[in-house]
């Protein structure tokens, strides 16, 4: 069975997935995945992110419409639309920041894992052009034979909250680590080289 | 058995409702003197369907999120401050989003041909139905003019017109009318859904395809009653009338589970749109991650408590106080930092 | 004769840039294509594979082609939306005709009217002025039967020697360290190779931008324990996260080469078996690099000693390695040393011609493997011969049907043709697939050039900067309305091939110049009626030579995805990795792996110099210039392609907040970088992602916002590239300009 697993760590912002994302058919037109400098500023680093379709979701949770439903899958779809009313609920609530409220369409729309492709056994968009394969999309073989150093996860810790999502995130084999623990992260900057003031004093050291 | 206290609330109200339509129909027929005894079955199938709808639709407001929009909707719409403008605003609304359904026209222009196609079909049809099978409407001719109909509502006479003037025709064809309408919406929704591949993708039989069949199947059997006895001397007429009505009942009796209930969710969008208006005017939420504002402070707070009501428990144990309190851009960027360190930390 | 006239704005209303959208047909989702093409990229050298969905003559969309080995169905966002350049409102469908009274600068012209022209006006110019005064540029972006036809049109057709290309703005230095060291110019080793290497080096190579696709090699081998080496005066999204980062001054790496081997030197992490059995002139160059102590190439490079000795380290003492490296050491007054420095720290460890073992340069163009290598480049001949050399002459002269005699000898390179027209010896000039105001440097001075000739044509699908310049403007061919060959990055020969036909009075290219050739009265050998015919002629062309593609057909392209040449005959299926142990080739002719007559590689001492222009008082900073990951080179095709333009809508000066901070800039404002050469404002990108010596400006637009505005045409005297990668510049804060 093929499965999502994400490294944002090998991300290199070219924006390919958001550029392929709207190429689906469930949503042409639309990009869904989320692409962002975390801070151009102090790094190029970037976070790509699809939805991680949690077991529970919480969007669906706090939907007023009751418009989010999981397939037997366990795939979240985007919200049904005649029921969605656009009360951005799930936008707010997401712990992951990723669905969007299209205003003047009065909906809310989401990454559905490119259900059209994966539903009949192909890969999203987005995973399949990734040239860095930050979204890699294939079974947990491939991964063990591709990826000796990465070991997947699927939980996430908010606060006192855990997460457990059908989508996967590649986290060092060595560090052992069973959850992300995001909110731990609040106070930390970008991640990633400098070029420091020293570099032309220290040569002189 | 132990049934949850919701659906007990839910049931009481269900039958509440459904006591009062019959009453309704039994006053409004004139001790159904008007009352059409053939049309019983459509009676029976709609008081079901009545209390069904009315069983999900208190179900669903009892649900913390519904519960709390609902209540919100309504405080901020009888805001003295704002109420006249509120009230202007509302017809402006109800006229773009429910007469013309301007928002599905921008999700594409067939989705939205279908739609209002379907969606007024059905409206003139329901308007000429119901009041018809309740006894609430009926038409007598004219004492000393049998070429005049008088149109009597609750029994009380409302107004006359010539039988074979085009508002005459016009109006004892309504259903022919409705019915051509709703066949020419299902037309384009069925070749939309048969043809687009992402529709395709997430469509299912029983939530979009079958809707459609059963609408298909009123109008058909419809048009063909008077097919029947316009042009064919009543041909098979008994037997048409008989499914006709089975499929009336029987999307009667759907009413309440499938797609067709999003007719009654559908108003929420409403009090949504004035919660937001207020939403806009007052306080921001600044993200207390970036300081940037990203949502009214309002719906925050409402939906912190909407999140401890359903057992979510996002609470954080620092300056932020609660995950909900960090923008959704601010979370995307955690995720990408927080797996960061763990390679490069 | 053609002048740009205040027409500017009525030139860029008509022929754009405008954008194009998934809109209409491109945006339904019930549409079934009429055919799926396999083809590839029309952008870089990595050419990826793509599937081209077409629907009524016009390509709709595309899919991704996973089983192309290379790419597996991973693209860039150019690729991704490569397919909105068809059916687009700037297509060129008609001939046009420079007219000062036309509405919009130009006319349309009928097809035969409009090739009688030029051919007229290139017999007017050839009988007045010799036959050199006419000149052709072409391009890398070209199939190779194209690119073999321009270099045989130049020399059998016009006899003119001055013909040059545009991989002389891209991949020439690399061309010539290779011929240098290797005695052969093409990637060492196929990218598969990276995966089992200990260390990575990547020199001047934004591979994240520039080469997306190569990042998931590099990111897969350090699955596999590589530790990744970046040398860049910015942090790339590449060398964000790499093992070691040298954030190098520019124009200095033949500086760090040296110190480096110094090092290994000094602690013998050398093959010496290698070195003694299987290259030559190692002493020279050990002497040579004794001055290169780390103190004095922390120095020169602006790199600490400790990074230069931890670099030194994990180089030194892997098992295995592979060494990338780009436009970023190659665009230099110096290249050639650069890349021979690169080769040289390559060789003194051993570490190529096995797997794991490797060296490569990122090929930038789309064919800028093949393209230069069949001649037309001013000094070369098909099969990368040598047009000096009288037995490589005889042979093509023999394949040509022509006396050796009336074939013209060497030309000069590109920049150099246009300082001839300066110079008045060239008064004609045809142009395909090269838009030289936008990206030749010091480009102001090249567009006066272009008014000074007596005719210009220009051969392209949009009406590119460069033919507002033109007299007769020749509609050519879009990437996916013919077929044709290409080489991409590891020199795997792929076929380009044909969804649509071309629109209106456009036409294939080659179809073009033949029709110019027979207007002329000069079609003998250009009477081909297909791509293939071509090819056939290219294969016994450079049979023999030392890129042979003699046994590469399309078919066994197709069978095998890809051939690698040299291929010499139709049995052998291709040559994935160069130097292999006991390899053959024609030169060395079993003598060695490599390609001299003894079969050894060559060290060569590689001197530093500064760059030409180094910084002063007046002009305190350095300019570097490059790419952005949506556009392309020129931006004739990605700048009229919506989505990628909004990704990265304007071009941006990148500095350093420190820097900024000096001259009192902040994120966002206007400022103007000014060179010797002229000056530009655009709005500052204040990052802590670049040295706060250097300010970095991408190169992908015309007229006031063109990078190469401010370039300087300082050119490397063997390879002849220019200078893009450094000059002195100063930069201040201002206001935002008003329009041209």
């Amino acid at each position: 069975m093929m499965e999502f697993f994400i490294d944002p760590n090998r991300c290199i912002g070219c924006q390919s997935c958001v550029q392929a994302c709207s190429e689906c058919d469930t949503h042409k037109g639309h990009s869904m995945i989320h692409l962002e400098y975390v801070d151009r500023a102090t790094s190029v680093q970037t976070a790509p992110v699809v939805c991680m379709h949690c077991d529970q979701p919480t969007c669906a949770e706090v939907c007023p419409a009751d418009a989010i439903k999981r397939t037997a899958d366990g795939v979240v779809q985007t919200a049904r639309k005649p029921r969605c009313i656009a009360c951005s609920n799930c936008v707010l609530a997401c712990p992951f920041g990723v669905p969007e409220v299209k205003v003047e369409l009065k909906m809310m729309m989401k990454c559905d894992m490119c259900y059209d492709r994966t539903s009949v056994g192909k890969k999203p968009m987005c995973a399949t052009v990734c040239p860095s394969q930050a979204l890699f999309f294939g079974t947990r073989e491939q991964l063990e034979q591709l990826r000796p150093r990465s070991t997947p996860v699927n939980q996430f810790q908010f606060g006192a909250q855990t997460i457990t999502t059908k989508v996967n995130m590649l986290v060092p084999k060595t560090g052992k680590a069973e959850y992300i623990y995001v909110t731990a992260a609040l106070n930390e900057t970008t991640i990633g080289k400098e070029i420091t003031l020293n570099i032309l004093q220290e040569a002189y050291d | 058995m132990n049934l949850p206290i919701e659906s007990i609330k839910a049931a009481c109200w269900g039958t509440l409702v459904t006591i009062a339509l019959a009453i309704l129909i039994v006053f409004g027929s004139r001790n159904l003197a008007h009352f059409d005894a053939a049309l019983v079955a459509y009676t029976f199938a709609t008081l079901f369907a009545v209390f069904g709808i009315t069983y999900r639709y208190a179900m669903w407001l009892q649900r913390p999120p519904t519960a709390m929009y609902f209540k919100r909707g309504w405080q901020v719409f009888m805001r003295p401050q704002h109420i006249l403008r509120n009230v202007g605003v509302w017809f402006a609304r109800v006229t773009q989003d429910f007469a013309f359904n301007t928002f599905i026209f921008k999700r594409g222009k067939t989705r939205w041909g279908a739609h209002w196609l379907i969606m007024w079909g059905c409206l003139i049809a329901i308007a000429i139905t119901f009041p018809l099978v309740f006894g609430w409407v009926h038409f007598e001719t004219l004492p000393g003019d049998m070429n005049w109909y008088r149109a009597y509502v609750f029994g009380f006479p409302i107004f006359s017109f010539p039988i074979h003037s085009l508002f005459g025709f016009m109006v004892f064809h309504g259903l022919v009318w409705a019915a051509i309408l709703v066949i020419a919406g299902v037309m384009i929704a069925m070749r939309r859904r048969m043809r687009d591949h992402g529709a395709a993708a997430v469509q299912q039989f029983g939530e979009d395809i079958l809707p459609l069949v059963l609408l298909f199947a009123i109008s058909v059997t419809g048009l063909m009653l008077t097919a029947s006895y316009t042009w064919m001397k009543g041909y098979a007429f008994d037997f048409l009338a008989i499914l006709h009505a089975l499929t009336v009942i029987f999307t009667l009796l759907w009413l309440p589970f499938g797609k067709f209930f999003h007719i009654f969710q559908r108003p929420a969008q409403l009090g949504v749109a004035f919660y937001q208006d207020v939403g806009e005017r007052e306080a921001q939420a600044h993200c207390r991650r970036c300081n940037e504002p990203y949502a009214s402070q309002m719906h925050v707070n409402d939906l912190i408590e909407v999140e401890r009501q359903l057992g979510f428990r996002y609470e954080l144990q620092n300056e932020a106080e609660h995950y909900q309190r960090i923008c959704p851009r601010c979370r995307r960027s955690l995720l990408a930092i927080a797996q960061g360190r763990l390679w490069h930390g | 004769m053609a002048t740009l006239p205040n027409q500017l704005d009525s030139i860029t209303q008509r022929y754009g840039p405008h954008l194009t959208f998934n809109t209409g047909v491109r945006l339904a989702t019930g549409v079934e294509p009429d055919k799926v093409v396999k083809t590839h990229c029309c952008f870089c050298g990595q050419q990826c594979g793509i599937q081209l969905k077409v629907k009524d003559n016009q390509v709709i969309g595309f899919e991704p082609w996973e089983d192309f080995p290379f790419n597996q169905g991973m693209l860039c966002p150019k690729g991704v939306k490569r397919y909105l350049q068809g059916a687009h409102p700037d297509r060129l469908t008609t001939a046009l005709e420079r007219d000062e009274k036309a509405a919009a600068g130009f006319r349309p012209l009928g097809y035969d009217t409009a090739i009688q022209r030029v051919a007229s006006e290139i017999q007017r110019i050839q009988s007045t002025y010799g036959n050199e005064a006419f000149g052709i540029l072409s391009g890398a972006s070209l199939t190779i039967e194209k690119a073999y036809l321009m270099g045989k049109f130049a020399r059998v057709a016009l006899k003119t020697p001055n013909i040059d290309y545009n991989g002389r703005l891209c991949m020439v230095s690399a061309a010539a360290g290779n011929k240098k060291a290797f005695g052969i110019d093409r990637a060492a080793n196929p990218w598969a190779d990276m995966l089992s290497s200990e260390v990575i080096w990547i020199a001047g190579a934004n591979v994240a931008e520039c080469a997306p696709i190569t990042t998931n090699y590099v990111w897969q081998a350090r699955e596999r324990g590589a530790k990744i080496i970046v040398v860049d005066p910015r942090i790339t999204p590449i060398a964000r996260t790499c093992d070691l980062f040298l954030p190098i001054k520019p124009g200095r790496d033949i500086a760090l080469f040296n110190g480096i081997l110094h090092l290994m030197i000094e602690n013998d992490w050398l093959d010496h078996e290698f070195i003694n059995n299987h290259s030559v002139g190692f002493d020279a160059l050990a002497k040579h690099v004794k001055q290169w102590t780390p103190r004095h190439t922390a120095e020169a490079t602006g790199i600490t000693e400790r990074a230069i000795r931890q670099a030194a380290e994990m180089w030194g003492q892997a098992k295995s390695s592979f060494l990338l490296h780009a436009r970023g050491i190659e665009h230099h007054s110096h290249g050639v040393q650069n890349v021979l420095g690169a080769i040289n720290i390559v060789l003194a460890s051993g570490r190529i011609g096995r797997d794991g073992c490797g060296y490569a340069t990122i090929t930038g163009q789309g064919n800028g493997q093949g393209g230069r290598e069949h001649g037309q480049k001013c000094d070369q001949l098909p099969g990368a011969r040598d047009i000096t050399n009288p037995e490589h002459r005889a042979y093509i002269a023999g394949v040509w049907g022509i006396d050796e005699k009336e074939m013209p000898g060497a030309g000069v390179d590109a920049y150099e043709l246009i300082r001839k027209i300066e110079r008045g010896e060239i008064k004609g000039l045809l142009s395909l697939c090269f838009n030289p105001v936008v990206s030749l440097p010091d480009n102001e001075y090249v567009a006066r050039m272009l008014d000074k000739l007596e005719f210009y044509c220009v051969i392209d699908f949009f009406l590119n900067e460069s033919a507002y310049h033109a007299d007769i403007v020749l509609p050519g061919s879009l990437h996916e309305e013919d077929e044709g060959i290409v080489t991409q990055i590891e020199g795997r020969v792929i076929k380009i091939n044909k969804a649509i036909d071309p629109p209106g009075e456009a036409k294939q290219d080659w179809r073009i110049i033949q029709d110019i050739s027979k207007a002329m009265g000069r079609e003998r050998g250009f009477t081909f009626t297909e791509p293939r015919e071509i090819l056939d002629e290219l294969r016994v062309a450079s049979k023999g030579g030392i890129a042979d593609y003699s046994g590469i057909t399309y078919e066994k392209i197709e069978a095998q995805g890809g051939v690698f040449w040299p291929c010499p005959d139709n049995d052998h299926k291709g040559t994935e990795r160069l130097f292999e142990p006991n390899s053959w080739n024609p030169i060395a002719k079993g003598a060695g792996p490599f390609y001299f007559p003894d079969g050894k590689a060559r060290f060569n001492v590689a001197p530093y110099t500064p760059p030409t222009e180094d910084t002063d008082d007046e002009y305190p900073l350095m300019l570097t210039t490059g790419r952005v990951v949506s556009q392309f080179l020129s931006g004739t095709q990605t700048r009229r392609i919506g989505p990628l333009v909004n990704q990265y809508p304007e071009p941006r000066i990148e500095l350093h907040p420190q820097l900024a901070e000096k001259l009192g800039i902040k994120d966002g404002d206007w400022a103007t970088a000014e060179t010797r050469r002229g000056a530009i404002t655009l709005q500052a990108s204040v990052v802590t992602t670049i040295r706060p010596d250097t300010i970095f400006i991408p190169y992908h637009w015309p007229g006031r916002k063109s990078a190469n505005r401010l370039t300087i045409a300082a050119q490397d005297p063997i390879s002849k590239i220019p200078e893009y990668k450094v000059c002195a510049v100063k930069l201040r804060k201002s206001e935002a300009p008003t329009n041209d």
